[in-house]
């Protein structure tokens, strides 16, 4: 699993290519806590490069939102593989975490 | 097993008068700077007397030739005192018989006499460096058998709640198992008899692992028998569990979970899923059809949520697959996942009718598929044979 991160400003956009599962959930929370700005800025993960996410790292992407919520900042996840949408959809995140279609949609639906 | 940190305690051990002068003099700068302290003991038996009274010692530096107690002897007798010093003997240049006997003893390195201190101070880091490198190998070792421990227990936990025997009837067949991954996943499942002859049936897996996702679980199926016996119908179950399980969850663990009742005299099966997969029935002529996802939110997240429940009626000889993404997702060895069109698929061409069999051929299918590639997570699953 390889995390990218980007701060547009707005909004800070994490890519996040390869699998996510038991094994490394610890390092993808890290890494995720790590590109969270300094300013209050969204998140959008981008999981387009996302091939496996287990039921840790969702959990991973739940305490992400709850940091951010604390910080009145907020999380949006884009560009689901069909398997990784099911994975959402099945466990019913799609209804606590935003699913976008891609980046712009994710950055202009977090207003930011 | 202590961290080691500078400065660094070096055992300078030599009859000579004139060596510790010197060794104070040409390594005062690494001395002042805080990175080296310097003991100095005349021979070995003095030597071993500092490192009986002193653990902070982290390397001797001995010369061979002395009274009392040589080099060669002390280098026999440190292990027995500290097996984690690194010795570094001083020798005689040339002198290559004793430097290899002091080797074969498990001297690290050796320098040659007179002392070129450019060297020594080389030779000192390059012990110092495989030293620390060497106590952080045993401290992971430490840690893992530690974390291992944790696994265990957990493992037990997780094991001591799953039911087993189950309930037996005239119109129905129940049967389910787990397999657990070697590290401890998630997934537990209930079988549970209500009144009127009704069953509750739960298939549930949660998130992450170790000791706290094991205590996580054990709330979890706690809540549930109780809300089950307390409660009764499907949809109220997982919010009831829910908002009980959000209370004080700050580690936003969560359960996914199908939660069923099973009435055998009429064939009715009432279920409501809580963000899990959903369930399989399997038909008498080995056909598959997947019951209607609820739309339900994994528990332990959002209080207050309500959960929609769906009723089908069974005809004989129907089997319904409960099962965690334990199947659904193993993988073989090119990563490949076993999916729900194999799992669908498994008994077109034919099906046993015993619940146990259906079970077994499930696990069967899991275990050929991923050969031998590594079972990340726990695998689960329960059959329910619905009789005439």
């Amino acid at each position: 699993m390889e995390l990218s991160s980007e701060n547009t400003g707005g909004a800070v956009i994490v890519k996040a290519v390869g699998r996510v599962d038991g094994a490394n959930a610890r390092d993808f929370h890290e890494g995720l806590e790590a590109s969270i700005g300094a300013d209050g800025e969204s998140m959008v993960l981008d999981f387009e490069g996302l091939s496996y996410i287990s039921s840790a790292g969702l959990r991973v992407v739940l305490l992400v939102a709850k940091t951010l919520q604390q910080q009145s900042a907020k999380l949006a996840v884009c560009s689901l593989s069909d398997s990784i949408r099911e994975v959402f959809e099945i466990s019913g995140f799609d209804k606590i975490v935003p699913v976008y279609a891609d980046t712009g949609d994710a950055v202009s639906g977090l207003g930011v | 097993m202590s961290r080691i940190q500078p400065p660094y305690k070096i055992l300078v051990v030599d009859d000579e008068p004139d060596l510790q002068p010197l060794v104070q003099q040409r390594m005062r700068r690494y001395v002042r700077s805080g990175q080296y302290q310097f003991v100095f003991a005349r021979n070995g038996v003095e030597a071993l007397q500092c490192l009986r009274q002193d653990d902070e010692i982290v390397i001797v530096l001995s010369d061979i030739n002395m009274p009392k107690m040589d080099g060669l002897a002390l280098l026999e007798q440190i292990p027995k005192v500290n097996p984690n010093i690194r010795s570094v003997i001083i020798s005689a240049y040339g002198d290559m018989k004793n430097i290899r006997t002091a080797m074969n003893r498990g001297a690290f390195d050796f320098v040659t006499k007179p002392v070129d201190f450019d060297d020594l101070k080389l030779t000192i880091d390059r012990t110092l460096q495989q030293l620390l490198e060497w106590r952080d190998a045993l401290g992971a070792r430490d840690r893992l058998v530690a974390l291992q421990n944790e696994l265990d227990v957990a493992s037990q936990m997780q094991q001591s709640i799953l039911p087993k025997s189950f309930p037996q009837g005239a119109d129905f067949e129940i049967y389910a198992s787990m397999k657990p991954a070697r590290s401890v996943g998630g997934d537990f499942f209930d079988v549970m008899r209500l009144e009127g002859g009704v069953l509750g049936l739960a298939v549930a897996d949660v998130s992450d692992k170790g000791v706290p996702a094991a205590l996580f679980m054990m709330s979890s199926r706690t809540l549930l028998k109780g809300a089950a016996i307390g409660v009764g119908n499907p949809s109220e179950v997982l919010a009831e569990v829910n908002n009980l399980l959000c209370e004080d969850n700050e580690t936003a663990m969560f359960v996914t979970l199908v939660y069923a009742v099973y009435d055998p005299s009429s064939r009715r099966l009432t279920f409501a899923n809580g963000g899990h997969n959903t369930p399989v029935l399997i038909d008498g002529d080995g056909k598959a059809t997947r019951l209607p996802l609820t739309g339900g939110v994994a528990l332990g997240l959002v209080p207050d949520l309500e959960y929609e429940q769906m009723s089908v009626t069974l005809s004989p000889g129907d089997h319904v697959i409960f099962y965690t993404d334990g199947v659904t997702e193993a993988m073989n060895e090119t990563e490949e996942e076993f999916g729900m069109d194999r799992l669908e698929g498994l008994f077109s061409r034919s099906r046993p009718v015993e619940a146990r069999l259906v079970n077994d051929v499930i696990f069967d299918a899991v275990m050929d598929f991923a050969g031998d590639a590594p079972q990340s997570d726990d695998i689960t699953c329960m059959t329910l044979l619905a009789e005439g």
